[in-house]
């Protein structure tokens, strides 16, 4: 690597692939108790493990990201990180909180773990994804803000190139887009406003700049194509991303009574999201194509490459599925949403941070690339984990199709635990495909202690 | 006719721009894409944008004609047939003020560009007195589907028109700094481009919403 | 240099197309005999819209996707709000 400091983001990536593990593991308990709905009922119940489940993707994500930026920022800005110690301190506070609030989570019933946590001073438990006890939302905050300050702080002192500015607005967007969790109005609809304005803006706003910025790092380092190409098609990505998912919140406001415009600007603008992802793929084969050098790293190559086709199948093509409002009408909140978000947050998120780590952690171990040998074993992985995902989506989507029919458009429809029961069979094979994708990452997880003939760096 | 080739016969081909993205036509053939590849792909989708606008607008028209004709008389014709002359003609500016530039002609590029702009400020001064009239009427994004569709589509071309101004202001500053010559002005056609596709967008609009019944 | 040039001449079919788009609206034209009216200004705004992308975009020497794509665009865009007018009609 070419600055000391970046090796800072070695346990960032660590605990990042740990707490992945654990993501699927409760992600395998959960697909069980679709069809088992009392499996290890009542030392973990489906809500718990849903919430758990969703947090440490979140959670996991996040050390990713953080991981990614510290690694990228000192090449980025050609200097030292502002403050590695910084960094470090920053890494275990925010391990130490992340980990007792699932243990929180799984110890005291969640009204319990509310009145603990100080939830009666200021309310700001319950909702999907911000489930978070207070104390640790504000950990959240903290954290967030002092390594943007030692991220920003780097920057500052050193090159101001696109990419990491374009990293730094997603992040301070992460942030300060949080800081709406803070507020739960009693009124139910603006109630929703407020949760989509952390949950939206994140996954289909600034997250998609970080994700750019972090695809575009890669891309540079691994096809040696000029940065001022790169750039360009970064600038388009983060336009578009913009120009789409801003308005395109409204696609959440459909049902929520909010006033009725909201289903055309919403249908409109979310119909466009799939653009910026689409160029997202076409900027990484071409770019790849175009390469102008062989980097020895195949396997993050191969993650990016994956991220372009997954990220537009899962976030694009599975969302315009049903963002119209017209369909939306009959989707809303089936398992065509578990379809879409599955494959969303894997082909985006879960393989931009898998990119990043692939090229970044043999470089944090000292060489250009891993042994042929283990390369072999993680893209072994990568088609584990992705095909695994594709049918999970598959299964879901499958699931989805006829719960909207038995429950929402058939002339006698079902009650929704009859409708269930009536689709398990997709849910058993779904489960099958979660059990080949922790085989998958159990692989990905052995590639790191594979040995065999290295590359120099 | 100075349309395609840049500046004299003997500096042609060396000092032609070169596109950052090399098309398939580049080099063999004479065939040019002007401006930055990118900012074409931008314009491609910002097109597909209005498309998807333009349409929806046109087929909730067809389920509620009546409607639609009944509350397009109260649209100020005169209005928006001027701020069509304003963006032709402002665009024209934009390809006189590229031609002066080929020419190696600053003050020339400096002066039809500030022509543009005006001519796009005129424009936004028509649409606020056309927007202050219908919100006087106590006409707001809910009072019926055609309002939504005016008011949406219209306030949503505003901003490109806004978009496009602060991008004229760029590039009569880079002009009037003589960044632009015979040699450079690649940058130039790239935000004449948007500024032409934002005059594009408001040819179909202008009929489809205004005239069209 | 001379006058006639492709910019200035597009220019001066702009304002005589859109005075003639005005005109069908000011006149009740549009009203009263609102299917070739409608149909007419499609085909106006089609030739605009031509002008504007050969003469000022100078797609007129472009490469053939990006002219077709662009073209392609105005004309889809116009065929389809001439058909959802038409199914309007019934």
């Amino acid at each position: 690597m070419q600055y000391k400091s970046q090796a800072v983001a070695t346990p960032y990536f660590i605990a990042a692939i740990g707490l992945f593990a654990g993501q699927i593991l409760f992600g395998i308990v959960l697909g069980l108790q679709y069809v088992l709905g009392d499996f290890l009922f009542p030392a973990i119940p489906f809500n718990i493990a849903r919430m758990v489940h969703t947090n440490l993707l979140i959670v996991w994500l996040l050390f990713g990201f953080m991981g990614a930026a510290y690694y990228m920022i000192p090449e980025e800005s050609e200097t030292e990180l502002f403050s590695p110690k910084l960094a470090i301190a920053l890494f275990w506070i925010f391990l130490v909180a992340g980990a007792l609030t699932i243990v929180g989570y799984l110890a005291v019933p969640y009204a319990t773990l509310a009145q603990l946590t100080g939830n009666d001073l200021l309310a700001t438990m319950g909702r999907e994804f911000l489930e978070q006890p207070l104390p640790t939302k504000l950990g959240i905050v903290v954290v967030a803000l002092a390594f943007l300050f030692n991220i920003t702080m780097t920057v500052l002192k050193g090159r101001k190139t696109s990419i990491s500015i374009v990293m730094l607005l997603g992040l301070w967007g992460l942030a300060v887009f949080f800081l709406f969790s803070f507020y739960n109005p009693a009124n139910i609809v603006l109630d929703k406003f407020f949760w989509w304005w952390v949950v939206h803006l994140w996954v289909e706003g600034v997250w998609e700049l970080i994700l750019g910025a972090m695809l575009s790092f890669v891309l540079i380092k691994v096809t040696g194509v000029d940065r001022e190409v790169i750039e360009k098609w970064l600038y388009v990505i983060v336009t578009m991303t913009l120009i789409s998912g801003i308005i395109g919140t409204g696609h959440h406001f459909y049902w929520i009574g909010a006033p009725e415009y909201w289903q055309w600007w919403g249908s409109i603008f979310s119909a466009l999201e799939p653009i910026p992802f689409f160029a997202l793929t076409v900027f990484a084969f071409n770019m790849v194509n175009r390469r102008r050098r062989e980097h020895p790293n195949k396997a993050a190559v191969l993650w990016a490459l994956g991220t372009g086709v997954m990220s537009f199948l899962g976030a694009g093509v599975w969302g315009f599925l049903h963002t119209l409002a017209p369909v939306n009408y009959y989707t809303h909140g089936t398992q065509i949403t578990a379809a879409h978000g599955h494959m969303a947050f894997y082909g985006a998120y879960v393989m931009v941070v898998l990119t990043m780590i692939s090229y970044a952690m043999p470089i944090l171990r000292g060489r250009a690339a891993n042994s042929n040998k283990a390369q072999v074993l993680e893209m072994w992985s990568f088609w584990l984990m992705t095909v695994a995902m594709v049918f999970i989506t598959l299964f879901l989507t499958a699931a989805g199709i006829l719960q909207v029919w038995l429950q929402r458009v058939s002339e006698s429809p079902l009650p929704f635990m009859v409708a269930q029961d009536q689709i398990s069979l997709f849910y058993w094979l779904r489960e099958g495909s979660g059990v080949v994708f922790l085989i998958g990452l159990l692989c990905y997880i052995a590639s790191f202690f594979v040995r065999g003939e290295e590359k120099t760096a | 006719m100075s349309t395609a080739s840049p500046a004299s016969p003997a500096s042609g081909p060396v000092n032609a721009p070169q596109p950052a993205f090399p098309t398939e036509d580049s080099g063999a053939s004479r065939r040019r894409l002007p401006g930055d590849l990118a900012v074409w792909f931008f314009i491609l989708a910002e097109l597909l944008a209005f498309a998807v606008f333009f349409l929806s607008y046109a087929f909730a028209r067809a389920r509620d004609v009546a409607l639609f004709n009944a509350s397009q008389l109260t649209l100020d014709l005169n209005a928006g047939a001027i701020n069509t002359l304003l963006l032709v003609t402002s665009s024209w500016f934009v390809v006189r003020a590229i031609q002066a530039v080929k020419r190696d002609d600053k003050a020339g590029g400096v002066r039809w560009l500030a022509a543009a702009m005006l001519g796009g400020f005129g424009f936004l001064v028509v649409k606020v007195f056309e927007y202050a009239a219908k919100f006087d009427a106590g006409i707001t994004l809910s009072t019926n589907t055609f309002y939504m569709f005016y008011i949406s589509l219209t306030f949503f071309h505003f901003m490109h028109v806004i978009l496009g101004l602060v991008i004229l202001g760029v590039l009569l500053a880079n002009t009037w700094r003589g960044a632009y010559g015979r040699d450079a002005y690649h940058v130039l056609e790239s935000g004449g481009a948007y500024w032409h596709m934002v005059d594009l967008l408001w040819i179909i609009l202008f009929p489809l919403v205004y005239v069209m019944r | 240099m001379s006058y006639y040039t492709a910019a200035n001449r597009a220019w001066i079919l702009l304002l005589l197309a859109t005075g003639l788009t005005w005109w069908l609206g000011e006149s009740g034209m549009a009203e009263s005999a609102s299917v070739p009216a409608a149909f007419l200004m499609l085909g106006l705004a089609l030739v605009k819209g031509v002008l504007v992308i050969y003469d000022f975009m100078e797609l007129r020497h472009a490469p053939r996707m990006w002219k077709l794509l662009i073209v392609g665009w105005l004309a889809f865009v116009l065929s389809m709000i001439a058909l959802a007018y038409w199914t309007g009609l019934r």
